[in-house]
């Protein structure tokens, strides 16, 4: 069953990893949710799909009171990113949602209605928890034409939704990353397949190499943490992506 | 827990009333066609009874009834298609309240009763799954006294086919052309007839 894992604490500042499902049925990809408290709010980054909200929900509210949570973050537009909508907003109706503004229109056949959408534009934008300042950080095109990644500056946690994607083999089952190259294995098939532009790759590369991040937490796999960060960054800006085989 | 198992907890009941909207959206369809063949066959009968003139007097009279009556079929169908169309979102609402309470339930059976807001959340699934079965099943109840007013109706067509056939007798020469139409517009109704009692036993609500 999934738990939820602290990986971040600075006072009433804390990131939850809800990670690796063993429970859950072999024919729905795994994923890792993850949730920003700060004070009294609560942020949830890629709540995931349907199937898996039960035990999402069972986690996140053994670690945090589920009514503090004031929003979605929604990378993308994947069903294993938010087809679970509805049901978080059963839970609380006056939820709100961040997701780019290409996506505003579909999310709702998910769930919810306008005023559940808060677009985020191209450039990104600053999304408030409480006194925290969390960046929406640009990743078009990786691998969504309006993706958005999500920057923690004071926990220095990059989320980073399906880039760093790892589809890990039963027994790896380690929250973090321990033997980089190992790892990587896992990574290369997802990432040139679902990758598909090099010209973004490159950009969200260089802008990324730039920023200060001890964490880099994926959507799927293991989390890279201290200079398997960088390492990482420089494996995928080396990558070929965007092809079908090979 | 195993994951077929976990599956069937957060199974989502309810498809069967899609289905069951379907097969009364079938049964319909085939009332409306075969109500479209009782025109063509007024319109054939009222022909048939002036070129046997004097002869078919009174199937004439009853020729005419029995186009009145088929046009009036095919309005009652108009009005139970157009309630069954309706249904189909009501039905649809249903099966997604039936399917996110359970998945809810689900939820809330894992991380137990004290989680804060879990009792609201639950309370207001129900109250909107009790409003939209109450909507389903005042439209079940509209349907159904549209399904009995058009059997009355239908049992008139059966009585005008009935004496179509009595007056068919006196018809001279065209007897045989005039008894072999009221024939088949009696066959023609009782297989209304049946298509109306089944639809009459279907029923978009459990009770
Ligand atoms: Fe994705
Ligand atoms: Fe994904």
């Amino acid at each position: 069953m999934k738990q939820a894992h602290c990986i971040y604490q600075e006072d009433d500042h804390r990131w939850f990893a809800i990670a690796r499902d063993a429970s859950k049925p072999g024919y729905i990809i795994d994923t890792n949710e993850y949730v920003v408290v700060n004070g009294d709010e609560a942020l949830l980054c890629d709540p995931g799909g349907i199937e898996i909200f039960p035990a999402v929900f069972s986690a996140l509210s053994a670690e945090c009171d589920p009514t503090r949570l004031a929003g979605i973050f929604s990378s993308h537009q994947d069903p294993d990113i938010i087809s679970s909508l509805a049901l978080w907003l059963e839970f609380k109706p006056d939820l709100k949602c961040y997701t780019s503004w290409l996506w505003q229109s579909f999310l709702p056949h998910f769930g919810g209605q306008d005023s559940t959408f808060i677009p985020i534009p191209d450039p990104g934008m600053t999304i408030r928890l409480g006194g925290l300042e969390l960046q929406a950080i640009p990743a078009h095109y990786l691998h969504s034409s309006g993706n958005f990644h999500l920057y923690d500056p004071k926990a220095k946690i990059l989320f980073s939704g399906d880039v760093g994607a790892a589809l890990l083999p039963a027994d790896h089952n380690g929250l973090f990353v321990e033997d980089f190259s190992r790892h990587i294995r896992h990574a290369e098939a997802f990432h040139k397949r679902w990758m598909g532009s090099d010209r973004a790759k490159r950009d969200w590369c260089e802008r990324v190499s730039r920023m200060e991040i001890d964490m880099l937490v994926p959507q799927h796999g293991a989390i890279y943490q201290g200079g398997d960060v960088q390492r990482f960054i420089n494996w995928f800006a080396a990558l070929e992506v965007g092809v079908l085989r090979g | 827990m195993n994951a077929p198992d976990r599956n069937l907890h957060v199974k989502a009941p309810g498809v069967s009333e899609l289905a069951r909207i379907v097969r009364v959206n079938e049964e319909i369809k085939a009332i409306v066609s075969t109500a479209f063949r009782i025109n063509l066959m007024a319109l054939n009968a009222i022909f048939l009874a002036k070129r046997a003139g004097n002869a078919a007097l009174g199937f004439g009279v009853l020729s005419n009834e029995l186009r009145r009556f088929a046009q009036e079929l095919t309005r009652h169908m108009a009005t139970l298609r157009d309630m069954t169309s309706g249904s189909v979102g009501s039905v649809t609402g249903v099966v997604q309240q039936q399917r996110t309470s359970a998945i809810l339930a689900e939820a809330i059976r894992l991380s137990g009763d004290g989680v804060p807001g879990v009792r609201e959340a639950r309370r207001r699934g129900a109250t909107r799954l009790a409003e939209q079965q109450a909507c389903l099943r005042s439209l079940d109840l509209r349907l159904r006294s549209a399904v009995e007013e058009t059997q009355q109706l239908v049992e008139l067509g059966g009585v005008l086919a009935r004496s179509a056939k009595i007056e068919a007798a006196y018809g001279g020469t065209f007897s045989p052309a005039l008894m072999q139409v009221s024939t088949d517009f009696a066959e023609v109704i009782a297989q209304i007839k049946r298509s109306l009692e089944v639809l009459g036993k279907e029923r978009l609500v459990k009770d």
